[in-house]
């Protein structure tokens, strides 16, 4: 689990809490739901683990040429096709699939973690 | 028997452009892009003739793979093309992988359940290691436009992951 911090690392995970500032300025004072993003880009969902509360909202965008999906391993839950530079969300429950994959490649993978 | 005939069609076809990478090497850059459209069009082809004939969930699976990703290499093309002002020319290339797909297309008519998985997973991963050989060498060296070749890397990218893909169907089909 040591994970060596890059330098894109840092500039990903100061861009990332860029957005989440901004999106706790402009929901006032409610600190929830929170949005978080997973970006699609060549063939990997980053980041593949993502932590949320339920309740909270994941969109994942597209940022490859190819359509991807976000699709529950056992197909509980499905994006449906995401383009080319289009997002699509879902809202976090409780007794949600946490395993996911694109359902046009399914060598890609992602988790959903949910903290209790 | 069959299996070995619809191998021995499959390299047929594939067999006339690999003999001439050399000459593709001198098409100019709307030309590769009438290849590149044309390559796209054929495995899009195959697809829909996947989903008529196979009954295996899997190859459905890939099939619509094919056909949403190519389509979107497709469109990613023509928007590029008609951002330069240009129209994708004809050529000797483009018609020799049409040839060669009639050939796949024909013998694919005649098989039927896992003969045809098989034969179109082999034919998918074959297709897909010599085209992205050639766009990978002799293709994207030789583009002069830059957001032609940056089409082409991308698309490469996307080729090279349905060819892991086919490689893994291939494996399970054949286990």
């Amino acid at each position: 689990m040591t994970k060596t911090i890059t330098r894109r690392g840092v500039l990903v995970g100061a861009a990332a809490s860029a957005a989440v500032s901004s999106n706790s300025l402009t929901s006032a004072n409610a600190s929830r739901p929170k949005t978080h993003e997973v970006r699609i880009t060549q063939f990997k969902f980053e980041p593949d683990v993502v932590v949320v509360e339920v309740g909270d909202i994941i969109r994942w965008s597209n940022l490859d040429l190819a359509p991807h999906t976000a699709t529950e391993t056992s197909f509980g839950w499905d994006t449906g096709e995401i383009a080319k530079g289009m997002s699509k969300e879902t809202v976090v429950t409780e007794d949600m699939g946490t395993r996911y994959f694109c359902a046009f490649h399914p060598h890609m993978k992602g988790t959903i973690t949910i903290k209790l | 028997m069959k299996k070995t005939i619809s191998v021995i069609a499959i390299s047929a076809a594939l067999c006339a452009f690999q003999a001439s990478a050399q000459d593709v090497a001198d098409l100019n850059d709307l030309e590769m892009a009438h290849v590149a459209y044309t390559a796209d069009n054929i495995d899009i082809r195959y697809a829909h003739m996947a989903l008529a004939l196979s009954s295996n969930p899997e190859i459905h699976a890939f099939a619509n793979t094919m056909i949403s990703d190519h389509t979107a290499v497709n469109e990613a093309a023509l928007g590029l093309l008609d951002k330069l002002g240009a129209t994708a020319q004809d050529n000797f290339f483009s018609q020799a992988l049409n040839d060669g797909a009639e050939q796949v297309i024909n013998n694919f008519s005649n098989l039927r359940g896992v003969e045809f998985d098989i034969a179109y997973a082999a034919n998918e991963l074959a297709y897909h290691q010599t085209v992205n050989d050639l766009v990978e060498h002799t293709m994207i060296p030789n583009i002069d436009n830059d957001e032609v070749r940056a089409l082409f890397q991308q698309g490469l990218e996307i080729f090279k992951i349905h060819e892991g893909h086919a490689e893994m169907m291939v494996k399970e089909l054949t286990e």
